[in-house]
C-alpha cells in the first residue's frame, strides 16, 4: 500500500455519484496542475526547491489514504530523492524523503510561497553544503558582483 | 543612452545566438557553397526566434518565472528532464566550441598556438561569470560585438552586383554543383542555429536578472525586434561576403581565417582589426551566454537559487554547475578536437530540445493564471503554431539528413 497517493486522475469503471458541491465558492486547486513541479520560494523570495511531490494523510495522521472514505489532507511538500523516483518509477523509503510541512506554505500562485526562510530547511542542505565546502572558499565567493 | 543600453540584452542574446563560432563558420561555408540561396532559412529562423523569444520575455516579465521553470511545471519531471539533458548537452557542446573559438580568434590575433589559449579563455569566462555584474557583461560584449557590422560594410565595399544577389536570395535554386540533401541539411542548420534553445533560456533569465516587471513588456519587445534582426543581418552579411569572394573561385571555407578574408580584401588591415575585436567579443559573449544558460537550466529545473544578481555564495549550485561546465569544455578542447566540428553535433540534440522548449512557452503564454490579460492574441498563436510545426519538421529531419550527407560534406 502506498503511503503517498499520486494525484493522477483515475477513471473508475463505474462513475461514482458526483460530490454535492461541484463548484464551491472557494478556489479549487488541482494538485497536478497547480502544485506539482511549481517553484517554491521562501519568505524573502529566494528559490528553495521545486515542489517534487505531495504527502497526503488523514486528520489522525494515518497516511494510508487509499480507502478514500474520509477527507484526506495535504500535510507535507516532498523533495529530494523523490524526484528520481518520479522520473524512473518506484518509491524512496520514508527515511529518505525531504519534507516541508504544509503549514509553512502561505500562498499558492505561479510559485508556492513559504512563510519561513529557506536557510534552515532540510530541503536546502545540498546548497548549504556546496556553499560552505566549495563556493564560499573560492576568493570573491561571498562578495557582491561588481 | 539609457534606452539604447536597454536593448543590450537583446543584442547580446542575438549575437551570442546567431554569431557564435559555429555560426560564423557555417554562414561563411554556406556563402561559399550555396551563395545567397539559403537566405530564406535565416529569415524563417529570425521570425521564429522573434516570436518565441518575445513570448518568453513577456511571460517572464509578467509572471516572474523563467523559461525552464515553466518547462518543468508544464511538462513534468520526466519530459522536462529529457529536455534538460538534451539542452544541457547542446549548451555544453556549444560552450566547448566557443572556448575553442576564442582560442582560434586569439591565435589569429597573436599567432600563439590555440591550445595554449584554451585555459586562459576558460579562466577569463569564469572570472566574468564569477565577479562581473550582469549589466556590465551584457553592455560590454553587446557594444563591442557591434564592430561585426564591418562585415556588412565590407559587402558594400566589395561593390557586388546587387540585383544578382537579391535575385538569388529571393528566387532560390539549389546550385548545380550541390545535392538537395546537403542544401536542406544546411537550411536546417541555419534555422536551428537561429532558434537554439539557449537563446530563450538566456533571454528570459536575463529578464529576471534585470528585474523586468509587467511594465517592461514593451522593453522586451524592443529588445527582440532590434537584437535578433541585427543578428540575422550580420549572418547574412557574412554569407554575402563569402559568396562574393569564394563562390566564383569554388573555394570552400573551412577555417576562421577564411571567414575574415572577405573583410580583409574589402577594407584592409583596419577592417581586419575591427572584425577581430568583433569576433572575440561575439564569441566571448556566446561563451558567457552558454555558460550562464547551463547554470540557469539546471538550477531552474531543480528549483535552486540562481542568478548573477546574487552573491555566488547565495546561489552555490548554480555556480558549481557553471564551473564544472567550463572545466569539461576546456578538458575536451585539450584533446585537440576541432572546435567548429563540435557544434555540428548539437544539431542531433536540437531534435529533442527544440519542440520541448517552445511548446511549454506557447502553452503558458496562453494561461491566464500566469499572464492575466496579457495572453497571446489569435494572430500570434496562429503564427506560433505554424512555427511549431516547422520546428518539429526540422528537428525530425535533422538527424537523417546529417547521416545521409555526412554532416553536410
Amino acid at each position: 500500500m502506498s503511503p503517498r497517493v499520486r494525484p493522477r486522475p483515475r477513471v473508475p469503471d463505474e462513475l461514482p455519484e458526483l460530490p454535492p458541491h461541484l463548484r464551491p465558492a472557494g478556489r479549487v486547486l488541482d494538485a497536478r496542475l497547480h502544485l506539482l513541479d511549481r517553484q517554491i520560494l521562501d519568505v524573502e523570495d529566494v528559490p528553495v526547491t521545486t515542489l517534487d511531490d505531495l504527502h497526503v494523510s488523514y486528520a489522525d495522521g494515518d497516511d494510508d489514504v487509499t480507502s478514500g472514505d474520509r477527507p484526506a489532507f495535504v500535510d507535507q511538500v516532498l523533495t529530494g530523492p523523490v524526484l528520481v523516483t518520479r522520473v524512473f518509477g518506484g518509491r524512496p523509503p520514508a527515511s529518505r524523503l525531504v519534507r516541508i510541512p504544509w503549514s509553512d506554505v502561505v500562498d499558492v500562485g505561479v510559485a508556492v510561497r513559504l512563510g519561513v526562510r529557506g536557510e534552515g530547511l532540510d530541503a536546502t542542505w545540498v546548497q548549504r553544503w556546496l556553499r560552505d565546502r566549495v563556493i564560499g572558499r573560492i576568493p570573491g565567493g561571498r562578495h557582491d558582483p561588481e | 543612452m539609457k534606452r539604447l543600453l536597454g536593448v543590450a540584452l537583446g543584442v547580446l542574446t542575438a549575437i551570442g545566438g546567431f554569431l557564435d563560432i559555429g555560426d560564423l563558420v557555417t554562414n561563411s561555408v554556406v556563402g561559399s557553397r550555396f551563395g545567397m540561396t539559403l537566405t530564406w532559412a535565416v529569415v524563417l529562423g529570425v521570425i521564429g526566434i522573434c516570436l518565441f523569444a518575445q513570448m518568453a520575455g513577456r511571460v517572464t516579465a509578467v509572471s516572474g518565472r523563467a523559461t525552464f521553470e515553466i518547462i518543468r511545471e508544464r511538462l513534468g519531471p520526466r519530459t522536462a528532464g529529457a529536455n534538460l539533458v538534451a539542452s544541457f548537452l547542446i549548451n555544453l557542446l556549444t560552450l566547448t566550441a566557443e572556448i575553442g573559438g576564442l582560442a582560434l580568434a586569439l591565435q589569429l590575433a597573436s599567432s600563439v598556438e590555440p591550445r595554449l589559449w584554451v585555459p586562459v579563455a576558460a579562466f577569463a569566462v569564469w572570472v566574468v561569470v564569477w565577479r562581473a555584474k550582469f549589466s556590465v557583461l551584457e553592455n560590454v560584449t553587446g557594444l563591442l560585438g557591434l564592430t561585426l557590422l564591418v562585415f556588412t560594410f565590407s559587402v558594400v565595399l566589395l561593390d557586388p552586383d546587387w540585383a544578382h544577389l537579391v535575385h538569388t536570395a529571393a528566387a532560390p535554386q539549389i546550385p548545380a554543383s550541390e545535392g538537395a540533401a546537403s542544401y536542406f541539411y544546411y537550411a536546417i542548420a541555419l534555422f536551428g542555429a537561429a532558434m537554439t534553445p539557449y537563446e530563450v533560456f538566456f533571454f528570459s533569465s536575463g529578464a529576471v536578472e534585470e528585474k523586468w516587471g509587467p511594465k517592461d513588456v514593451s522593453q522586451s519587445r524592443l529588445n527582440v525586434l532590434i537584437g535578433f534582426p541585427l543578428g540575422a543581418l550580420l549572418s547574412l552579411s557574412i554569407a554575402a561576403g563569402a559568396t562574393l569572394v569564394f563562390l566564383p573561385q569554388q573555394i570552400e571555407v573551412s577555417t576562421l581565417s577564411q571567414v575574415v578574408a572577405p573583410v580583409a580584401e574589402a577594407g584592409g588591415k583596419v577592417a581586419l582589426a575591427f572584425v577581430l575585436v568583433g569576433i572575440v567579443a561575439a564569441v566571448f559573449g556566446a561563451s558567457l551566454e552558454t555558460t550562464l544558460s547551463s547554470g540557469y537550466t539546471i538550477a531552474q529545473f531543480f528549483g535552486w537559487s540562481w542568478g548573477k544578481f546574487r552573491r555566488p555564495s547565495q546561489a552555490p549550485g548554480f555556480h558549481v554547475v557553471m564551473i564544472l561546465g567550463l572545466l569539461v569544455g576546456a578538458g575536451v578542447l585539450m584533446t585537440d578536437v576541432d572546435p567548429i566540428r563540435v557544434t555540428e553535433f548539437s544539431v542531433v540534440f536540437s531534435a529533442i530540445a527544440l519542440p520541448l522548449t517552445y511548446l511549454p512557452i506557447l502553452l503558458v503564454a496562453n494561461d491566464r493564471e500566469y499572464m492575466g490579460d496579457q495572453v497571446n492574441g489569435r494572430v500570434l498563436n496562429g503564427f506560433a503554431l505554424v512555427f511549431l510545426v516547422l520546428i518539429v519538421v526540422a528537428s525530425v529531419a535533422a538527424i537523417p539528413l546529417m547521416v545521409a550527407t555526412g554532416a553536410g560534406a
